[in-house]
């Protein structure tokens, strides 16, 4: 059995996708534990909430497996980005949040003491004036930051989950990265 | 700020963007502009940062979740189950169709009911025909027989014989000539009155017949008996056959009649006229 998801591992992502949209719905269990953490990763910056976050990489996954047969045969990586986005608006759109700004001391206080227990007490200001300046950030210009250096997407596929050209996202994650600069030297005064 | 140089590539470089010959025009410009290198100082000082987060770890619990949620939409829907589910699915439209099962059959034993029903019908129809000719043959017998035997017995001596003779045409609904000619010479010739009488009854049912009717008529004047004359007075009077008036006129001329018997007869000319 080992050996067997072994080999499985070596099949792409999208191969395992379209297992699944044939009928092999086991195969769905190894795509997520190829991407829970990073889509994870995605939503907790995203939201900054842990079980909601849980939640929705729950319910990624569900709708994939539901919605096999709207698998195309494009790239799996995107599509569940784009799944997992619509998920993240509905859940926006009930809790009432818009994703967008929060206010630097609501952030400062939210993410005091979680995560940087370990680091020195200039890394940890660092680190939480870096959050709250991300934090400041409208969703768009968080999320592209998001993408492209936490989930380590390139620009193009980062182009096909926002539905833009390549060369906008060249431009809108460069301005990011400026504003994130210039808010981060703000909150690290 | 005087740099007209494309900043996007600076970020670029950082996200790994970049190919080769790009990344290398862009070392050449950054070696003679202090102002790029600047930019790039600080965006990659935010880049550098943001790596140094720590990937945020979801607990075990969402793993497992998953596995469970993937372990019963499986089993619902697996190739297994969709067999079941198929099955299931079937039943459920025989369900659906189940109404109109019995209304099939209904309709089936409907037919099934009028083709046997005609069949026997005519089969039944044939017997009737059958069976209604037997019998009709059968009565024409019985009534030939009877017919045979009343005048017979309406020759016999005996007056009570003569008397059952008549009480044959009892079952007979239309009399040939034959019988009224017999039951006539016995209503005019018997001797004895009771048989006379009964003959008279018997005549009296048969008295839409015109021959048996004025047979009945031309009998008044031939009657000697004050009961038979009387009696045939009323009988008259019941038919109201006014024909017989002129027979009644002609038995009250008689001289032996009886007084009783001429009121009566007097009586029945004035309700006939």
């Amino acid at each position: 059995m080992q050996k067997l998801t072994d080999r499985l591992d070596f099949f792409s992502d999208n191969a395992l996708m379209l297992k699944v949209k044939g009928g092999d719905l086991d195969k769905m269990g190894l795509l997520f534990q190829r991407y829970h953490r990073p889509l994870y990763g995605f939503l907790f910056h995203m939201t900054k909430e842990k079980e909601a976050s849980e939640d929705i990489v729950q319910n990624v996954f569900f709708r994939m497996l539901k919605y096999r047969h709207a698998f195309t045969g494009g790239e799996f990586k995107t599509w569940m980005y784009h799944v997992a986005r619509n998920v993240l608006n509905d859940h926006f759109k009930r809790s009432g949040k818009t994703g967008g700004h929060y206010p630097v001391e609501v952030v400062e206080e939210r993410i005091a003491g979680e995560q940087h227990a370990d680091l020195p007490l200039e890394k940890k200001q660092e680190l939480k004036a870096l959050e709250a300046a991300l934090q400041s950030l409208s969703a768009e210009n968080r999320e592209l930051l998001i993408l492209s250096r936490w989930q380590e997407l390139k620009y193009s596929e980062i182009a096909r989950i926002l539905d833009i050209s390549e060369g906008a996202v060249k431009v809108r994650v460069h301005r990011a990265l400026q504003l994130l600069r210039t808010n981060y030297l703000k909150m690290n005064l | 700020m005087s740099c007209v140089y494309d900043k996007e590539k600076l970020t670029a470089l950082l996200a790994g963007e970049l190919d080769a010959g790009e990344r290398v025009l862009l070392e050449m410009h950054l070696e003679t502009c202090p102002e790029c290198q600047a930019d790039l100082a600080g965006l990659r000082e935010a880049w550098l940062l943001m790596g140094e987060v720590p990937a945020p770890e979801p607990s075990a619990a969402m793993e497992a979740g998953f596995q469970a949620i993937l372990h019963n939409y499986s089993r619902e829907n697996d190739t297994g189950e969709s067999w079941w589910r198929r099955l299931a699915t079937g039943s459920g439209r025989l369900w659906h169709l189940q109404p109109r099962l019995p209304l099939a059959f209904s309709i089936f034993l409907l037919l099934t009911g009028l083709g046997a029903g005609y069949f026997l019908n005519r089969g039944t129809h044939n017997n009737e025909a059958v069976a209604a000719g037997q019998v009709e043959q059968l009565t024409t017998q019985v009534r030939e027989m009877k017919q045979a035997m009343m005048v017979n017995l309406l020759a016999d001596p005996s007056a009570s014989e003569r008397i059952r003779g008549v009480s044959y045409t009892d079952g007979i609904g239309k009399v040939d000539r034959q019988v009224a000619d017999a039951l006539l010479t016995t209503l005019n010739n018997d001797p004895n009155v009771n048989v006379r009488l009964v003959t008279l009854e018997a005549l009296v049912r048969f008295a839409q017949e015109p021959y048996v009717r004025e047979g009945l008529i031309q009998s008044i004047a031939q009657q000697d008996s004050p009961l038979m004359q009387s009696a045939i007075a009323d009988v008259m009077v019941k038919l109201m056959e006014r024909r017989s008036v002129h027979s009644l006129q002609e038995l009250l001329r008689k001289k032996d009649i009886n007084e009783m018997v001429r009121q009566k007869i007097e009586q029945s000319i004035h309700r006939l006229i």
